[in-house]
């Protein structure tokens, strides 16, 4: 019986390891973060635009059969590309998971420990 | 403490072990960078005639599992580049003021790492291209240009080298942009770059 109670609470802090490693695994984007609209092009942007600094280039239309001077860039971009949004830091939320699921099975297992002695003290009276 | 009480308190520490061991895979694998290009005996120098104006429509890079469509980027109102929208993370974008894949001068592709909650983007492993990579680009005429890595260099945004990216070359050359480094906040510290010089062409078939 006992044997019986401890293996099934063994199985049940087993199914709470399986159910939280996963999570853990899966840090690259566990967070939500709002899309950064400001920051990226909107595709319908992109067609209506015509840069200004390029005294010679026209509408993108024509684009195909334009050669921009000499071959080269007839534009060049200010600043750095910003070619990547990262999910916010999530490290506290894992930190603070991990701590809630040890504290979990810890509890979990003092209740088996108390039951397990109640039980037996039951049985020697 | 009688054998049974034993094994459920050693069941109840090696859980908690296993709970702790769990999270601490966190960034492991985002967090090497590697440094300057390897060497490789496949660099050439040769000199390959440039190609004619067509723009790029496909890129091809084996060595990164990339094979994607190309769309055409760019300048934003504050006069940076343009990047792929958010959603179109899987997919690399040619600065339409640089010159086509092939012709002479520096052209230009950019592509994301990460879009945040979107997942990772077509350019999430770029810097780990060495020297001597192939990079095929096919053109909207049918030709295909193949290109050599050179460099991979990851840079600080704030020194981002705009004349070694955009300035004059003597010969087709290809620039491969996206993020890197570390990250503060939403945002990548740094900018990866590939520089790359035409290895090869192939007609468009007949």
């Amino acid at each position: 019986m006992r044997r019986t109670i401890l293996s099934a609470v063994a199985l049940a802090c087993t199914a709470v390891l399986a159910a939280t490693a996963p999570a853990f695994a899966d840090d690259p984007t566990p967070a939500p973060s709002t899309p950064p609209a400001a920051s990226a092009p909107s595709p319908g942007t992109e067609p209506s635009e015509v840069p200004s600094p390029s005294v010679s280039s026209p509408a993108p239309a024509a684009e195909p059969s334009r050669a921009p001077a000499d071959g080269q860039v007839s534009a060049v971009p200010e600043g750095a590309p910003d070619t990547g949004v990262a999910a916010p830091a999530s490290s506290g939320t894992d930190e603070g998971l991990i701590g809630a699921g040890a504290g979990g099975v810890l509890v979990a297992g003092g209740a088996v420990l108390f039951a397990v002695r109640r039980r037996r003290a039951a049985t020697r009276a | 403490m009688t054998p049974l009480s034993g094994r459920a308190l050693a069941t109840t520490v090696l859980a908690a072990l296993l709970v702790g061991c769990g999270g601490q895979g966190d960034d492991v694998s985002r967090t090497g960078r590697p440094g300057a290009a390897a060497p490789s005996s496949h660099a050439s120098a040769k000199s390959v005639p440039p190609l004619e104006r067509s723009v790029p429509v496909g890129l091809r890079i084996p060595a990164i599992g990339v094979d994607t469509p190309v769309m055409r980027l760019g300048l934003a109102p504050d006069g940076t580049v343009e990047v792929p929208p958010v959603t179109d993370d899987d997919r690399a974008g040619w600065y339409r003021h640089s010159p086509t894949p092939g012709q002479v001068g520096p052209s230009v592709v950019l592509g994301h790492v990460t879009v945040g909650t979107h997942g990772d983007g077509v350019f999430r492993h770029l810097a780990r291209l060495h020297r001597g990579d192939r990079i095929e680009a096919r053109l909207e005429n049918g030709t295909a240009a193949e290109f050599r890595v050179t460099a991979v260099r990851t840079v600080a945004k704030a020194d981002f080298p705009t004349d070694d990216v955009y300035g004059d070359v003597d010969r087709p050359e290809l620039r491969l942009i996206t993020c890197g480094g570390p990250r503060v906040g939403e945002e990548y510290r740094d900018n990866v770059i590939a520089f790359a010089e035409l290895d090869s062409t192939s007609p468009a078939p007949a």
